[in-house]
C-alpha cells in the first residue's frame, strides 16, 4: 500500500511543471497541436505555389523544353491576348456555372425529399442510392456516358424506337454539361441535405401556423436556411468541374478544351 | 392568398347561441399506429378562456394541440374553431396561431421580420404591419431589440418574440406548446404573470399545454387533466385540487393522501391534516388516526412529514412555519395521532377505469 | 563522347520510357532470360510526355526511350540522350537503308539511336459511307462530313495540312511539311481551322479512334494500321488507304539516356529487339512495319500475307512517299532560319482545336 502511494506521489510531481505550464500559458497547447500541420502548409504548399508562380514569369525552350530563366511577362500577355486562352476560359468558367447551377436545381428538391419528407427507411435507401456510385471509378462512370450517348449508344436507340431522330450530343460541349452534371451531382446533393436537415420541421410548422403556404414556407424559411448547404455544394461542383481534364477528353468533342487541358498539355512543355 | 377570414359561418353556429364557443371537439381521436394518441376527447372552450391542458408527458396533451392547430390530422371527429368546422383544413387556413415549445423563430429574420412574418403572409400593407408589429413589441417588452436576430437573445426574450409573433395576428384562438418550459424558474414564474397579464389585455382564448401542475393552477380559468390520450377531469382550479374526480386526478394535482375505509376510497390534502401529540386532544368530530413520523423534511415556509399509519398507509402531512420550526423537527420517529375533519375528505369516483394510474406512462415519447 | 566499342555484362536492369506494347511478355520474358536484365516500363501517352520524362539525360532513372520522330530532335539537341554504336547491333546491316541513317534520329554521320519500327498515317473510313475508297486527303476538308470526321489531338497534324497543300495548292511552294515558312505555316494552320468544325473529335489514344468509329460516331479520319487491323479484327466495315497526295509517317528509335545507368543491357536490349524474329513479333502485336528487311519471312511465317500487308518487303523508293515525322525547327533546308520553329507549331494546335 505505502509503495503504491508513494508511485502515486512521484508520478504526480513528476507530471507539474508540463501540466503546470500548460495551465499557466493556454496557448502553448494550440500552438503545439497546429506547428506540424503549419509548418507543412508553409514548407510544401505555400513554397511550391510560391515557385510556380517564379516560374510563370519564366519561358521555357519549346524545343529543348527547358526553362529559360529570363524574367518577363510574355506568359501573360498570350493568356490574356491571344483569343484562344480567352474562347477556353470562357468555356470552362461558363460549363463549370451552368454546371453549378444544374447540380443546384436538381438537388434542392431531392435533398428537400430527403431530408423533410422521406420516411427513416427511404432516406437511408436514397442515401445509399447518392453515395454508391460514388464508389465506382470515376473512369467507368463517365464512360458509361459515352455508351448512353455515342451515335449508337441507348439513348439513340431508345430515340428511335419510339420513332423520334437521333440526337448526335456525344462528344459536343452538351455531352460534357450532361457528364459534369451528373458526376459531380452528389457533392450538391449532400450538403445540401446536411443544411436542410439542421432545419427544424417547427419552422415550417411555425410558417404554416402564420398562414404561408407550403411553398411560402420553403421559400421563405428553407431555402435561405439551405443557402450556407447549397454554396458549399457549389464550391465544390465548380471547382471541380473548373479542374477536370479528363472528362473533356473523353466525352467532349473538337472545341471541348479545358483549362485542365491545356494545363495538361502545357504541362509536359514545362516539367 | 389565403387570408383567413374572421368571420364565423352563421350556419355553422347552429343558432344556439350568438357567441359560439371559441374551440368545440367532438370525439377528437388519434393514433399513431398502435400508440393511441388521443383517444375520443370532447371538449368546449369559451372565448376569451385561458384554459390549460395539464397531463404527464404522452398523455396527448401536445398532440391535442396539434391536431387543433392543424399539424395532425385526426383519425375520428370534428374540430370547430369559432363554430366553424376546420377539421380538413390545413393549417395556414386556421384562425389559430401557435407558441411552440422550442419557440420555432426564424434564425433568419430578425426579432421584428419574425413578428411581422405571419402579417406580411397575409398582405397586410407594409405600414399597418410595421405599427402592428411594434405595438406587439411593446407588448412583450422588447422594445428597442427588434432589429437583433434570434441568436442574439436570451431564453426569455425569445419566448417574448414567439408570443409575440402569435399574439400579433390577433388569432381567435392561441395554442401554447409549454411555452416556458425551457425556461429557469425564477423567469417562468414572471412569465407566467406576464402571459396572464397580456392574455387580458388582447382577449384572445389560449390554451395552454404544460405538465406542470403549479404551473396551471396559478394561471389558468379552467384546467382539463389528461392521461392515456383523455380527459380525466375538467374544471377550474379550485375544483381540481379540492375535489378531484379520479385517483389520477388526484395524484398529478398536489400531494395525495389515498385512504380506503370500509370500502370508500378517499383522499385527504396534506395541509388539512392535524398532527395530535400525546398530550393533544382532536377538535369534536374529527377522524383519528394513530402512527409514527418516519421522516421529517424541512422546506423553508413549511414542514412536511412523512407518517406510516398503524394501518400500514403513509401519509404526507405538512405545516406551515408560522412560528419557528425548531420544535416541530424533533417529532421525527415518535408516535403520533393524525386528524382530519370529514368534510376535508374526497371520495373518489368509483366508476374510473383501473388503467388510469397517475404519471405513469412514459413510454410513449409525445409527437 | 564516343559510344561504347563493346557490350559488357549486363547490370541486371534496364528501366524504358516507352510506348504501351512495346515491350510484351512475349519477347521480354526470353530476353530476360538469356541476358538477366530485368526490364521495367514506364508507358507514355505522348511524344511531349516522352521528351519530359528524359529531361535531365534521363536523371538516371531511365536508360532508354522509344522516341518517336517528332520527339528525337528535341531529345538529341537537349542533350537527353548521347550517340550509339552501330557495329554492336549485327541487325543494323539488314535494316532498310532509309532507317540507317534518317534525319530525325542521325546528325552529320552521328546515330543517336537504333531505328525500331514505322507506320504510315493512313487515310481509314467506312466501307458503308464509302462504297468507292476515297482517294484524296479532300475527304477529310470536305464539309460534306461534318461532323463525321476525327484526326489526331497532335500538333504534328499541321504536317498533314502542309502534305495536302504541297499538292493542292503548288503556288505555297512547301516542298517539306516538316520546314514551313511563316506564309506556307498561316496557309496550313487556316485549313486546320476550317476543318475544325468538321471535326467530331480530336483523337488522343488510338482507342479513342477505335471506338468512334465502332459506334458510328465518325466515318473518316486519320489513323494507324494499328486502328484499321484492330477494327477490321471487331468485324468492323472499314478500310485504309494512302491517298494520291501521299502520307505522313511515323517511326520509332530507341535512344539510349545521356545518364543512362545500365547501358551494356540497352545495348542487349537494341540487339535483341533489331533480330528478325523479334521485329516481326512486335510488328504484328503493334500493327507497325518492321526497319530490320529478314524480318518479312518470319513475318510471313506468323501470319502469311502480313508482308506485303505492311509494306515490309517495300522498295526503296517508296519511303519518298512518306514523309516521316521530324521536330520542325528554325533551321530550313537551304540553311536559312525562316521556318517556323516546333513551338510555335504547339501554339497554334493550341488555338485550332481551343
Amino acid at each position: 500500500m505505502a509503495v503504491t502511494d508513494a508511485g502515486r506521489l512521484r508520478k504526480n510531481r513528476g507530471a507539474a511543471p508540463l501540466q503546470t505550464l500548460l495551465w499557466r500559458w493556454p496557448w502553448v497547447r494550440p500552438a503545439l497541436l497546429l506547428t506540424p500541420p503549419l509548418a507543412w502548409f508553409v514548407l510544401v504548399y505555400l513554397t511550391s505555389l510560391v515557385l510556380l508562380l517564379i516560374t510563370a514569369f519564366w519561358t521555357i525552350d519549346t524545343f529543348t523544353t527547358q526553362i529559360v530563366q529570363v524574367w518577363n511577362l510574355d506568359n501573360f500577355r498570350i493568356i490574356l491576348t491571344e483569343p484562344a486562352y480567352r474562347l477556353i476560359i470562357g468555356r470552362t468558367v461558363g460549363i463549370a456555372a451552368l454546371v453549378t447551377v444544374t447540380d443546384g436545381l436538381l438537388a434542392f428538391p431531392f435533398a428537400y425529399y430527403m431530408a423533410k419528407v422521406a420516411s427513416r427507411r427511404t432516406q437511408t435507401i436514397l442515401f445509399a442510392a447518392v453515395l454508391l456510385p460514388l464508389w465506382a471509378s470515376y473512369l467507368a462512370r463517365v464512360y458509361a456516358w459515352i455508351l448512353i450517348l455515342n451515335h449508337s449508344g441507348i439513348l439513340n436507340w431508345s430515340l428511335q424506337s419510339i420513332g423520334l431522330p437521333p440526337a448526335n450530343i456525344g462528344y459536343t460541349n452538351t455531352a460534357m454539361w450532361l457528364v459534369f452534371s451528373y458526376i459531380w451531382l452528389p457533392f450538391m446533393i449532400i450538403p445540401t441535405y446536411a443544411a436542410l436537415e439542421r432545419v427544424p420541421d417547427s419552422l415550417l410548422e411555425a410558417a404554416a401556423d402564420l398562414g404561408a403556404r407550403r411553398w411560402r414556407a420553403v421559400l421563405d424559411i428553407v431555402v435561405p436556411l439551405a443557402i450556407p448547404g447549397v454554396v458549399a455544394g457549389s464550391i465544390f461542383t465548380f471547382s471541380l468541374t473548373l479542374g477536370d481534364y479528363i472528362t473533356p477528353i473523353l466525352v467532349g468533342g473538337a472545341g471541348s478544351t479545358f483549362i485542365g487541358n491545356v494545363v495538361y498539355i502545357g504541362a509536359f512543355e514545362a516539367l | 392568398m389565403a387570408v383567413k377570414s374572421k368571420e364565423a359561418k352563421p350556419e355553422a353556429a347552429g343558432g344556439q347561441s350568438p357567441h359560439p364557443a371559441a374551440l368545440r371537439l367532438h370525439g377528437v381521436r388519434k393514433n399513431y399506429g398502435h400508440v393511441v394518441g388521443v383517444d375520443g376527447v370532447d371538449l368546449t372552450v369559451d372565448e376569451g378562456e385561458f384554459f390549460t391542458l395539464l397531463g404527464p408527458s404522452g398523455s396527448g396533451k401536445t398532440t391535442l394541440l396539434r391536431l387543433i392547430a392543424g399539424f395532425e390530422r385526426p383519425d375520428a371527429g370534428r374540430i370547430e374553431l369559432g363554430g366553424r368546422d376546420v377539421t380538413s383544413m390545413p393549417p395556414h387556413l386556421r384562425e389559430t396561431n401557435t407558441v411552440f415549445q422550442d419557440y420555432a423563430l426564424f434564425p433568419h429574420m430578425t426579432v421584428g421580420e419574425n413578428i411581422g412574418y405571419g402579417l406580411r403572409v397575409k398582405g397586410v400593407p407594409a405600414a399597418e404591419r410595421r405599427e402592428r408589429v411594434e405595438r406587439a413589441v411593446r407588448m412583450v417588452r422588447l422594445v428597442g431589440l427588434d432589429k437583433r436576430r434570434p441568436n442574439q437573445l436570451s431564453g426569455g426574450q425569445r419566448q417574448r418574440v414567439a408570443l409575440a409573433r402569435a399574439v400579433v395576428n390577433e388569432p381567435e384562438v392561441l395554442l401554447l406548446d409549454e411555452p416556458l418550459g425551457a425556461l429557469d424558474l425564477k423567469l417562468r414564474q414572471e412569465m407566467q404573470l406576464e402571459l396572464k397579464r397580456i392574455q387580458k389585455q388582447v382577449g384572445i382564448t389560449f390554451i395552454y399545454v404544460t405538465h406542470d401542475q403549479e404551473e396551471a393552477l396559478t394561471m389558468s380559468d379552467r384546467v382539463a387533466v389528461m392521461a392515456n390520450g383523455r380527459i380525466e377531469q375538467i374544471g377550474p382550479p379550485l375544483e381540481l385540487y379540492e375535489r378531484p374526480a379520479t385517483e389520477f386526478v388526484a395524484g398529478f394535482i398536489g400531494i395525495s393522501n389515498l385512504l380506503t375505509r370500509d370500502g370508500i376510497k378517499f383522499v385527504v390534502r396534506p395541509e388539512k391534516l392535524h398532527i395530535l401529540l400525546e398530550e393533544d386532544s382532536p377538535e369534536p368530530g374529527m377522524t383519528v388516526e394513530p402512527g409514527v413520523v418516519e421522516q421529517v423534511i424541512y422546506v423553508g415556509q413549511s414542514t412536511r412529514f412523512n407518517v406510516r399509519l398503524d394501518q400500514g398507509e403513509p401519509l404526507v402531512a405538512v405545516r406551515q412555519n408560522t412560528e419557528a420550526a425548531d420544535e416541530a423537527l424533533q417529532i421525527g420517529g415518535r408516535r403520533i395521532r393524525l386528524a382530519w375533519a370529514p368534510e376535508h375528505t374526497y371520495v373518489l369516483d368509483q366508476q374510473q377505469e383501473p388503467d388510469a394510474k397517475p404519471a405513469s406512462v412514459e413510454n410513449t415519447k409525445e409527437k | 563522347m564516343a559510344p561504347q566499342t563493346s557490350i559488357g555484362p549486363g547490370e541486371g536492369q534496364l528501366n524504358l520510357v516507352l510506348w504501351d506494347g512495346y515491350a510484351d511478355k512475349s519477347w521480354v520474358d526470353p530476353f530476360t532470360a538469356t541476358t538477366g536484365c530485368k526490364v521495367n516500363q514506364k508507358p507514355a501517352g505522348s511524344s511531349d510526355e516522352m521528351v519530359s520524362l528524359m529531361k535531365d539525360g534521363g536523371a538516371g532513372q531511365w536508360d532508354m526511350v522509344s522516341a518517336s520522330g517528332d520527339a528525337d530532335l528535341r531529345l538529341i539537341y537537349g542533350g537527353d540522350v548521347k550517340p550509339m554504336n552501330t557495329s554492336l547491333i549485327p541487325d543494323f546491316a539488314n535494316f532498310q537503308t532509309y532507317f540507317k541513317a534518317p534525319g530525325y534520329n542521325t546528325i552529320n554521320g552521328i546515330h543517336y539511336g537504333i531505328s525500331l519500327q514505322w507506320g504510315p498515317n493512313t487515310l481509314l473510313y467506312s466501307t458503308k459511307k464509302f462504297p468507292n475508297a476515297p482517294t484524296s486527303w479532300s475527304t477529310i476538308y470536305d464539309p460534306a462530313n461534318k461532323g463525321l470526321l476525327t484526326v489526331p489531338d497532335n500538333p504534328i497534324q499541321i504536317a498533314d495540312a502542309a502534305l495536302y497543300l504541297s499538292k493542292t495548292q503548288p503556288n505555297l511552294g512547301i516542298k517539306d511539311p516538316y520546314e514551313l515558312t511563316q506564309k506556307q505555316f498561316d496557309a496550313s494552320v487556316a485549313l486546320l481551322k476550317q476543318q475544325r468544325p468538321l471535326i467530331k473529335k480530336y483523337w488522343a489514344l488510338a482507342t479513342d479512334e477505335i471506338t468512334l468509329f465502332q459506334n458510328g460516331d465518325v466515318v473518316a479520319g486519320a489513323a494507324w494500321p494499328f486502328q484499321t487491323i484492330q477494327l477490321k479484327a471487331a468485324g468492323a466495315a472499314v478500310a485504309e488507304t494512302i491517298p494520291i497526295e501521299g502520307a505522313t509517317g511515323w517511326a520509332d528509335t530507341w535512344m539510349l539516356a545521356t545518364k543512362a545507368t545500365h547501358p551494356n543491357c540497352a545495348y542487349l536490349w537494341t540487339k535483341w529487339v533489331s533480330t528478325p524474329k523479334v521485329q516481326a513479333m512486335q510488328a504484328l502485336s503493334f500493327g507497325e512495319t518492321p526497319v530490320n528487311t529478314k524480318a518479312c519471312a518470319e513475318m510471313e511465317a506468323l501470319s502469311a500475307g502480313s508482308c506485303a500487308q505492311y509494306h515490309a518487303d517495300a522498295p526503296g523508293s517508296y519511303f519518298n512517299t512518306i514523309k516521316f515525322w521530324t521536330t520542325p525547327t528554325a533551321t530550313c533546308d537551304d540553311g536559312s532560319n525562316n521556318c517556323i520553329p516546333y513551338a510555335q507549331w504547339q501554339a497554334a494546335w493550341t488555338t485550332i482545336t481551343a
